[in-house]
């Protein structure tokens, strides 16, 4: 497909001509089609769920269970249920930390994360761990191929949880080619009982996701960073988990009966939805999954971010003063952000410079701070694409990184 | 943005040196982004007579320190006290959004906790 007329799609690119969008990790643009579900909603549709017995109310109700189950299909859940709406990634992990993690978890019991983790994956068990007397241990990060050996050494009989990252923030793919090593090792987890939590934050706008082949036990994402609106998220729950995973917020429709001294609660996924949900997010990210799927190939998607990639990097491979970090060989294969530091150079000064030329990139530790400072870096640039991006937009932004060096080298 | 006043400043700081025994001295960073400053100076009367700084970091902060640096020469405590945020981007000319104030703010900072450290010792 020809993703030069992807663009189009998106009305942002219409109104900054000159946008050069590269900060798709953080997260991405919206296309028409999604802004115009929300905007549908309010102007015609808006109404409560689950309670108003009225037209509007009905419709509100069948769009927002309609969403979950676009959002089941996508990722091959095999029972609508296992969808739970959050506001995001943050909460979803936060949500297994407290509704799972606090209930289960018993002094000396290992929680297993990586050294790539989003603060969002590590600050949630670093508190829960000293809740419940658990230990937080770390899948090391090999500080020369930026993949991590052996990560089933790190498994022992005390593990209780694993909750890793499917592709970091930072440094890209992490688990060696299409993740098998991240299968194998939730594989030996599961054959001893460990519960896995996937932070699949970095995956939707890029690859396909299917739940039941990775088989975990939770998988968290966003629904802003895969072409939806912010305010909206999922937590995938495993079925068989539904009844040992106690509710994170507590409040109108999760129960079935209310008495003054306690409550019975819903059926899943109700009794984890407290409160009103995101409802108009959640049918923007509805209309963002059909503009995946009837927009998209993910062979081909993959194939092209990997390209924009494989050009980045040839590119900054010929300035002296870049190194790239990042397994080179993942990230040209199968990767869609390519990270990196510019000796003598802060990163905030690189991205405030393109910035002031259109140019969108991130800089900094990108939540992860012990990540940076433990591979020898105070901040790296980051340059993260999606779907609508182009060889254009590499070369606009190679030419104005050489001006910045140019400029700020002493 | 960032304008040639402040790359001149960057490149070429001025009082970029440790001052050995200084009356006051206090050093921070901003874990957000690693920018450092260090500030230490020499006090007679109730004038700064003597300032140097460290640090590394971005062109904003480092820059700034330099033109604070510059700036405090020859001024009394409570002057400096007096100093704040719009002063700061007159100082350096430039106006900032929120993501990138605290490069500029740093050794301000710094400077009034090194100045605040130094008051309540001699008042003590």
């Amino acid at each position: 497909m020809d993703f030069k007329k992807t663009k189009n799609d998106f009305p942002i690119f219409r109104q900054s001509k000159h946008l050069v969008y590269l900060d798709n990790s953080a997260t991405t643009q919206k296309p028409q089609v999604v802004i115009d579900a929300v905007s549908k909603f309010y102007s015609e549709q808006n109404s409560n769920v689950h309670r108003g017995l009225y037209d509007h109310g009905e419709i509100a109700t069948t769009l927002y269970e309609s969403a979950r189950q676009k959002i089941a299909s996508f990722i091959n859940a095999k029972h609508v249920e296992e969808i739970v709406f959050t506001s995001g990634t943050t909460e979803s992990i936060n949500f297994v930390a407290n509704g799972w993690g606090l209930s289960h978890l018993r002094p000396g019991d290992e929680i297993l994360i990586t050294q790539a983790e989003h603060h969002a994956n590590m600050l949630p068990w670093q508190y829960i761990a000293g809740k419940t007397g658990a230990v937080l241990k770390f899948i090391e990060i090999n500080p020369a191929t930026y993949l991590f050996n052996d990560p089933e050494r790190f498994l022992t009989s005390r593990t209780k949880l694993i909750a890793v990252t499917h592709h970091s923030n930072v440094l890209g793919p992490v688990w060696g080619n299409n993740c098998e090593n991240l299968k194998k090792l939730i594989s030996s987890a599961q054959k001893q009982g460990v519960k896995v939590l996937i932070d699949a934050a970095q995956i939707f706008a890029h690859q396909k996701f299917d739940v039941q082949a990775l088989n975990a036990d939770f998988v968290a994402f966003s629904g802003h960073k895969m072409f939806g609106p912010t305010g909206v998220g999922v937590l995938f729950i495993k079925k068989d988990l539904h009844e040992e995973v106690n509710p994170f917020m507590f409040g109108g429709g999760m129960v079935n009966s209310v008495s003054w001294e306690s409550a019975k609660w819903a059926p899943a996924p109700h009794k984890f939805e407290a409160g009103t949900p995101p409802i108009s997010s959640a049918i923007g990210l509805a209309a963002a999954v059909d503009y995946i799927q009837s927009n998209f190939d993910f062979n081909e998607l993959k194939t092209h971010q990997a390209e924009l990639c494989k050009t980045l990097v040839e590119q900054l491979n010929c300035i002296s003063q870049v190194r790239i970090v990042g397994n080179i060989q993942l990230i040209e294969s199968e990767g869609h952000l390519v990270s990196f530091a510019v000796e003598g150079i802060h990163a905030h000064d690189i991205a405030g410079f393109v910035g002031s030329k259109g140019i969108a990139v991130r800089a900094g530790h990108h939540c992860a701070q012990p990540l940076v400072k433990h591979l020898g870096f105070e901040s790296l640039v980051r340059v993260s694409f999606a779907a609508y991006n182009t060889i254009y937009d590499v070369e606009v932004f190679v030419k104005e990184l050489k001006s910045a060096i140019t400029i700020f080298k002493k | 943005m960032v304008h040639d006043e402040l790359l001149e400043h960057f490149k070429y700081p001025c009082n970029k040196k440790e001052i050995q025994n200084p009356d006051f001295a206090a050093n921070s960073e901003n874990p957000s982004c690693g920018d450092k400053i260090s500030i230490q100076g020499i006090i007679s009367g109730d004038k700064i007579v003597e300032i140097g700084f460290g640090g590394s970091g971005c062109v904003i902060s480092q820059s700034t320190a330099s033109i604070l640096t510059e700036y405090c020469k020859n001024k009394t405590i409570d002057e400096l006290l007096n100093i704040n945020k719009d002063n700061i981007l007159s100082l350096i000319k430039l106006d900032l959004g929120p993501n990138r104030l605290k490069c500029a703010l740093l050794c301000l900072q710094v400077l009034h906790e090194a100045l605040i450290n130094f008051s309540n010792k001699k008042n003590k």
